[in-house]
């Protein structure tokens, strides 16, 4: 069952001369882990405004074709409407943070819906502890760590309980270990509470391993669609200089002077030196 | 950044804190009120005296001192104006009467800055923002007053920043005359701005996909609730206003000159 469906989807910000995003068709089932990647001012950033309707809402511009989510047209939903099913989260944490505590920016969203106090309050406890900073409650959100500020981010967006979470670039402004415990958090949304994930990020050698299928998109087309071992090793996608995990390098090099790997394509480097092993006792 | 400290409210916990930001402000217009009504020197020397006890149970006397001085300037402007108008009109003659009621009008000024600055001071603008709210100021407001608040600290790093990078590339904001430096601060100021109305669309977005305006009937977190202390405050106010009242109408205060002379 699909939940997001895009069909000849074509967007042009206003004054803008070519479109962002070109002739786009897509679909992402429910449970399902995207990744998106490509070369930045490719659409990625344009394409999660169009997930809950801040394009054509918020932005004025031209759409054409239509988007589906979760059944709901984009184009004829507010995006207050669509922030009970599809959850954003930004690249830059302290824009999306504005409460003086904590607790009170993961409410924000349940205040606007109406939620009732006590209901509110269980669900905030909730959010905050499947992001782990439960301790950090009543803190400012000025006060905490760029990693921890991006987890209040997602936490406030989990908590309106939402089918999708749409992430752009969450960790571009974090340092690698957060980011990688942003993308176990993110893990764990995705396998614990089944929820949709599409994720745009760069630092695929900390995300592919995660991920279900990776789209690849260049001047505002998709280019390439399917599974990550496949695409990763592709020629067209080193081609387009995405970030290739380098354990799917290093495999594609080995490969290539000959070195039989029977194994199949590595994602990450402890993926690559397990296999490595088992080939090299088989070879013993 | 120093400017900017004391704009940020520190979390501390004591009972003048918890108290409702409704009441206290109750009481701050109520010592308002009461310093215009009298130019009693005795009557505003015991407004002046009241916040201290406040002071002291908040333990925030450091924080209010500081606020005092910063209203010595102000305070000793209209000390002179006072002393002088009084000395002019009285024909080129300076009674002790006329000082002290140029002591008087000063003390009335900071009378009124004490007992705000006790208000800011243990005010959170958390609650602040929550009072507005419940008393039926439109949350756009309540929200907007507190998105300022919590943005101070953020932008008085990014002009730190921008003035940071601005140097390094050779801009000298210290030189000059008066004028010349005013307008040193222009390639400080244009990007500051830039950036600022990039950060308001960023958070505009972010509030869009998290609901805003889903519904008229918001509901909040917290909610302030009226305490013991809460009515306790009220009634003080409430006598204070009382007593002056009556003061003002059937007792003629006496200046301190007339008693010691």
């Amino acid at each position: 069952m699909s939940i997001i469906e895009i069909e000849n989807l074509t967007y042009t910000y206003p004054g803008g001369k070519k479109p962002s995003i070109d002739d786009i068709s897509l679909k992402v089932n429910k449970g399902e882990f995207v990744l998106i990647t490509g070369p930045s001012g490719c659409g990625k950033t344009t394409l999660c405004r169009c997930f809950n309707g801040l394009i054509p809402n918020f932005y004025q511009g031209e759409l054409k074709g239509e988007i589906t989510v979760k059944g709901l047209k984009t184009s004829s939903k507010q995006t207050y409407e669509l922030a009970k099913y599809v959850g954003l989260v930004f690249q830059n944490p302290e824009n999306q943070l504005f409460a003086l505590s904590i607790e009170k920016d993961v409410a924000f969203g349940l205040e606007n819906l109406g939620v009732n106090r006590k209901d509110i309050r269980k669900r905030v406890d909730w959010a905050l502890k499947q992001v782990g900073i439960y301790d950090l409650r009543e803190r400012s959100p000025h006060e905490v760590s760029g990693g921890q500020q991006q987890r209040v981010a997602i936490a406030s967006v989990l908590a309106m309980r939402p089918e999708l979470i749409v992430l752009d670039e969450p960790t571009s402004f974090l340092d690698p270990l957060s980011a990688e415990k942003i993308f176990k958090v993110i893990h764990e949304l995705n396998t614990k509470l089944g929820i949709t994930v599409v994720l745009v990020e760069h630092r695929l050698d900390l995300t592919a391993r995660y991920s279900d299928r990776i789209i690849i998109m260049d001047k505002g087309k998709i280019c390439q669609d399917g599974k990550p071992r496949k695409i990763l090793i592709s020629e067209e996608t080193r081609l387009l200089g995405v970030g290739i995990p380098k354990a799917t390098l290093l495999y594609h090099m080995l490969t290539k002077d000959g070195c039989n790997l029977d194994n199949s394509i590595p994602l990450s480097s402890e993926e690559l030196a397990s296999f490595l092993k088992e080939s090299l006792e088989t070879h013993d | 950044m120093s400017v900017f400290d004391g704009l940020k409210f520190r979390k501390v916990y004591s009972p003048i804190h918890n108290l409702d930001p409704r009441m206290k402000f109750v009481y701050v217009c109520v010592v308002f009120v009461v310093a215009i009504l009298f130019n009693q020197l005795l009557v505003l020397l015991a407004l002046f005296l009241m916040p201290i006890p406040f002071v002291l149970v908040a333990g925030v006397q450091k924080e209010w001192l500081r606020s005092l001085r910063g209203a010595a300037f102000l305070a000793t402007f209209i000390f002179i104006v006072n002393i002088a108008s009084n000395y002019f009109t009285s024909g080129y003659v300076l009674a002790i009467i006329d000082v002290e009621s140029a002591i008087a009008m000063t003390l009335r000024f900071v009378v009124l800055v004490a007992s705000f600055s006790v208000f800011f001071l243990t005010t959170s603008p958390d609650h602040l923002g929550l009072a507005l709210e419940q008393i039926h100021i439109p949350y756009e407001f309540a929200f907007a007053f507190t998105t300022a608040v919590r943005f101070v600290p953020v932008l008085a790093e990014e002009a730190q920043t921008i003035m940071d990078a601005q140097k390094a590339r050779g801009l000298e904001l210290e030189k000059g005359g008066f004028l010349k430096r005013i307008r040193n601060y222009i390639p400080i100021l244009i990007p500051l701005i830039v950036s600022a109305i990039r950060r308001s669309l960023e958070l505009a977005e972010a509030m869009e996909s998290r609901a805003w305006g889903a519904t008229k009937n918001r509901t909040n977190l917290y909610e302030l609730r009226l305490h013991r202390g809460d009515f306790i405050l009220l009634a003080i106010s409430l006598l204070v206003l009382t007593v002056a009242i009556y003061l003002r109408l059937y007792v003629s205060v006496p200046m301190i000159s007339q008693i010691m002379f």
